[in-house]
């Protein structure tokens, strides 16, 4: 299939869609030729975690390892939200000017992607939430269900070591987690106390880590800080998990560094070429015999948008973004729980994720041990959290330190006109190309549900023995997403989608997309990237067989 | 740690607030003038911010000479230091590092409270800085419990209460 060119498969984006579509097509035999925008990341020298300033440092930055993009102005904050109005008991709120603060999109660029420092959720999306037009009138169908994609699941669960316990409610299994759950954290069952009383399920969260050795890698030990990195190779991120297997395999040329700045469309129905900027300015051609697209809810779109509006013939590429509708609140328990110790999440409460699940609004949301939401991970940004200086502040860290509990709240954000990204009139990048620019809006449905992610938090926090709530902040003012969807939305209607259910341009035959940006709805605050490894896994099964 | 940067960073003022600060700032004339005065009265406030109580302070560890390093601070620093002055000299002393303790404190209480954004982020920023130097030190955390780097031993008794 590969018409002259090096490669049957240029994939652009090495995150979780690109490296699990890579993967998906090595193992039939397909070659690939897989591209990323950012570097290469080596665990073992980028984030080793040994040094006494770990505390001190995020995920390692590298050139190109992080996208440039604009934003829309922040929305006018209407209304008195004391549960949502991000800030702290010490320092007051954060956002006084009445305008949601636009303040940054949560990625990584690089082999991996977003998965090298996300938190290593493994998360199914709820079966109802797939359905969100047909049984609740609101966003849009999948065009698939998750019977179509159970399947993916398991696959991807088993190559990336996935923990979680036996049962999940509405997401049925056909096979059990091949690893047993993770114990939970001393921090979380005192959480978990908490929910006891409020009569709530809580229970280990799943979790691409690994809780026992798996091919080759080693269990996790329990450090904290996935976020930063995981230098043992537990975390069961895109590179070291389907990368390196579709590496395995022979039939993978991973390229980090290679920016495509545009695709070239071909003749009639198929797309032709990428052009890749070198670092000189210049740019290389590269011959597509299938294209997949894969950088995401911001970067996909942009890049369709910058090629001449690409598979845009429903004017909704770029339409119908959903970023991450999210709550954190901290509070000061009475005995020492230095929730940092153990896995960052590790206990879940599902029991407001049906799109149903919450009084009086439709979208769901989850709850839990929020410990790395906090950020609180060492003792420098918890001294600056308690307010104050002097004599008293020392005597307050060192009485207090350990102490914090976080809970956090994710919930299910409904697509609107409002919320977008587009092409920036003005920002371009270094080749010329224009900048994605979002644009988030939220619907008093948004703000309602995200009322009651805050006052469910603060109930747990409560019931969980706290004296003090220290701080909250929520996406009502401060836009931080990091899970972001649904703006090359999947469909059968050719009319309001860009891709088919299999992944697949509506036009273009040989142009598939395989992230976030094809869900058709968000789900009630799972993390997505399970789901985006099944997606990819499974249009990597149709790529090329009917041409 | 880059929401707990914004947070101690911009918690204090609106973040319209803080934009039209850094407009502000970046219309002033560039005056060099951080001198012998101004590091002194540096490192007097970085002691009163971190004085130890009990373990090593601030200006012991030499934080107020990594402060003093970062020229990118020094206009908000010297201005800040004025302001201080200023107010030392309506109440009858030379300037801030002639005041007694209690009287320093309550200087830099009322610098941090002021309505001048310029003079309350001297002190935020300040406190930032210091405090993030200071609670980083070896010595330091080494008196606090689960302050390790998290690799390569991870956390055994995550199971456990803490020790």
């Amino acid at each position: 299939m590969s018409n002259g060119a090096g490669w049957d498969v240029v994939i652009v984006g090495a995150g979780a869609g690109g490296a699990a579509a890579a993967y998906g097509l090595c193992q039939r035999g397909i070659s690939v030729l897989l591209l990323d925008a950012g570097p290469r990341f080596d665990p073992a020298v980028d984030y080793p975690l040994t040094g006494s300033d770990w505390d001190a440092q995020d995920f390692p930055e590298k050139p190109g390892s992080t996208g440039k993009f604009t934003f829309a102005p922040g929305q006018k904050l209407t209304g008195v939200e004391p549960l949502l109005q991000s800030g702290s008991r010490g320092l007051g709120a954060f956002v006084t000017n009445g305008v949601r603060w636009m303040d940054k999109y949560h990625h990584v660029r690089g082999i991996g992607g977003t998965t090298l420092h996300f938190t290593g959720e493994s998360h199914r999306i709820h079966p109802a939430a797939m359905k969100m037009k047909s049984r609740f009138g609101v966003a849009a169908d999948w065009p698939i269900d998750y019977a179509e994609l159970e399947p993916y699941y398991i696959r991807a669960e088993e190559l990336i070591g996935v923990a979680g316990p036996q049962t999940q409610g509405a997401r049925w299994r056909s096979r059990g987690f091949l690893l047993p759950p993770h114990p939970l954290s001393y921090a979380a069952r005192t959480l978990g106390r908490g929910a006891a009383k409020l009569g709530l399920d809580w229970q280990a969260n799943s979790r691409a880590a690994l809780s026992v050795a798996w091919n080759s890698r080693p269990p996790c030990n329990y450090c904290g800080a996935c976020n930063l990195g995981c230098p043992r190779g537990d975390k069961g991120s895109a590179d070291i998990t389907f990368v390196a297997a579709a590496v395995a395999t022979g039939r993978c040329t991973v390229r980090p560094d290679s920016p495509v700045v545009r695709i070239e469309a071909g003749g009639t129905d198929r797309v032709a070429a990428v052009l890749v900027g070198r670092p000189d300015g210049s740019l290389e051609r590269i011959p597509c015999p299938h294209l997949v697209l894969a950088c995401g809810a911001v970067e996909s779109p942009r890049l369709l948008m910058a090629s001449g509006g690409l598979a845009n013939e429903s004017g909704e590429v770029g339409r119908n973004f959903m970023d991450t509708l999210e709550v954190t609140v901290g509070a000061l328990h009475p005995d020492p729980q230095h929730g940092r110790r153990g896995l960052p999440d590790d206990a879940i409460c599902w029991d407001f994720n049906a799109p149903d699940a919450i009084p009086g609004v439709i979208g769901g949301c989850r709850i839990g041990n929020a410990s790395s939401e906090s950020e609180i991970k060492g003792l420098a940004a918890f001294a600056l959290a308690v307010p104050g200086w002097g004599r008293a502040h020392a005597q307050s860290v060192r009485r207090l330190w350990g102490h914090s509990l976080h809970v956090g709240a994710i919930g299910e954000r409904l697509p609107n006109d409002n919320s977008r990204v587009d092409l920036d009139p003005e920002a371009r990048d270094r080749f010329g190309i224009s900048l994605a620019r979002i644009s988030s809006w939220l619907a008093e449905s948004d703000i309602a549900r995200l009322r009651f992610m805050a006052a469910k938090s603060r109930e747990l926090l409560a019931a969980s023995g706290v004296q003090e709530i220290f701080e909250s902040y929520s996406s009502w003012d401060w836009f931080a997403a990091s899970h972001v969807f649904g703006t090359c939305r999947m469909g059968a209607d050719p009319a309001t989608s860009v891709v088919t259910a299999e992944g697949r341009s509506h036009r273009w035959r040989n142009l598939w997309v395989t992230d976030a940006s094809v869900f058709p709805s968000s789900g009630g605050g799972e993390a997505p990237s399970l789901t985006i490894h099944a997606l990819a896994l499974r249009t990597a099964e149709r790529i090329g067989k009917d041409t | 740690m880059r929401r707990r940067e914004i947070i101690a960073l911009l918690g204090f003022l609106s973040v319209g607030g803080a934009m039209a600060l850094w407009g502000n700032l970046a219309s002033l004339f560039w005056r060099p003038r951080f001198n012998k005065h101004t590091a002194q009265t540096l490192t007097a406030i970085t002691d009163l911010m971190f004085p130890g109580d009990g373990l090593p302070g601030a200006t012991e560890l030499g934080i107020h000479n990594r402060i003093a390093a970062m020229s990118d601070l020094h206009a908000l620093i010297t201005d800040g230091v004025d302001w201080l002055d200023r107010r030392a000299k309506q109440q009858g002393a030379p300037n801030f590092l002639a005041l007694d303790e209690s009287a320093k404190s309550a200087a830099v209480e009322a610098a941090y409270a002021s309505d001048d954004v310029a003079t309350s982020q001297f002190i935020i920023k300040l406190r930032f800085y210091a405090g993030r130097a200071y609670y980083s030190e070896p010595v330091i955390k080494s008196a606090f419990p689960y302050t390790g780097p998290p690799q390569p031993d991870g956390f055994p008794d995550f199971q456990d209460p803490p020790r």
